[in-house]
């Protein structure tokens, strides 16, 4: 069984963090351990694969725009608090002053008091599952526009 | 309003975040220009999809504007800007998960990693390569945090250490683990 130290000394045996202490140590164990020879062997192989690769760029172009992007957001951040908090103000009081007088009118029939509400609460339901699907949709086509 | 040639002049990321804390976005810029493609490469190496770790590190740079002000200074940027990056990728992987699981196809996954070799070696390497791209992708967080700091972002040990804020003895024991279990998938991808 490996010693714990051994196994930490071989990560960094492979990447060449060792000091020379700590490589001499590694070296010494590594000359009657079978098993760590095999280790490192296995672990070298997976070094000289990613060695060979990188993560791809995005397009130039993503690159050029990327600051201006960024500075739209912080502009629309502030628009859309300010807006989300005063579209709720009115929203909520214009909903509280119709179902006040819905409800508070004896005339008022029985399937307008249930069916209004309901219609209320579907039709916000219905919208923000929309304006989700198309803040969805828009972060996959963000590539359409740049050519390949 | 400090000026870009002001700005320009501060060298350390806290100034700069110092600045964005009093609302100066020309450092704002200047923080940005000079970290976006860092951003983006730990993003992608977290998510493997280039148009969110795109949205991730843009995330995070608006993060870093909203919170400038409550950052300590006396701390290392990238340290606090990396943890920004990776908890916006956990938890855009974990909405990934429950929310579409095609979106973690292999052909899409397939497209952010490419091969420096030649035509001809690439060839030869392909298989090998696509093993790897498929091994990562099922790797824990922490597993392929490890693996893309130091195989993708080449970082010294010291520098991953710094940045996950863990001993350097950490670092070395979480690479072997993690090169163990990514060893062990590619190998399960044989044939």
């Amino acid at each position: 069984m490996m010693d714990e130290q051994y196994r930490e000394l071989l990560a960094g045996y492979v990447d060449g963090e060792l000091t020379d202490l700590e490589k001499l140590d590694f070296e010494r164990e590594l000359s009657h351990s079978a098993e760590l020879r095999a280790e490192l062997q296995e672990f070298m192989q997976l070094k000289e694969v990613t060695n060979t690769m990188r993560y791809a760029d995005i397009p130039d172009a993503v690159w050029d725009s990327y600051w201006e992007s960024l500075y739209k957001k912080t502009e629309r951040g502030l628009g859309w608090i300010f807006f989300s908090v005063g579209a709720i103000l009115v929203l909520a009081f214009g909903l509280y002053q119709a179902f006040h007088q819905l409800f508070t009118d004896p005339n008022a029939p029985l399937w307008l008091k249930i069916g209004l509400p309901m219609a209320t609460l579907g039709l916000g339901i219905l919208l923000v599952s929309y304006v989700r699907e198309r803040i969805f949709a828009w972060r996959r086509e963000r590539y359409s526009e740049v050519e390949k | 309003m400090t000026s870009k040639k002001e700005v320009e002049s501060m060298n350390s990321d806290s100034a700069l975040v110092m600045s964005i804390g009093t609302g100066d976005k020309t450092a704002f810029r200047v923080l940005v220009e000079r970290h976006k493609k860092t951003a983006y490469g730990m993003a992608l190496g977290l998510v493997g999809n280039r148009d969110d770790a795109f949205d991730i590190s843009q995330e995070a740079f608006l993060r870093v504007y909203r919170s400038a002000k409550s950052f300590d200074h006396k701390q290392p940027f990238l340290p606090w800007f990396y943890t920004i990056i990776a908890n916006l990728s956990r938890t855009w992987l974990r909405r990934r998960s429950s929310r579409d699981h095609r979106m973690v196809d292999l052909d899409e996954a397939a497209s952010f990693l490419v091969s420096d070799d030649n035509p001809e070696e690439a060839v030869i390497h392909d298989q090998q390569v696509t093993r790897l791209r498929q091994a990562l992708l099922q790797l824990s967080f922490a597993d392929r945090e490890i693996i893309v700091l130091q195989h993708f972002r080449n970082l010294p040990y010291d520098e991953i250490a710094k940045l996950l804020e863990i001993p350097r003895g950490t670092v070395m024991s979480r690479l072997y683990y993690a090169r163990k279990r990514l060893a062990k998938l590619m190998g399960s991808h044989d044939g």
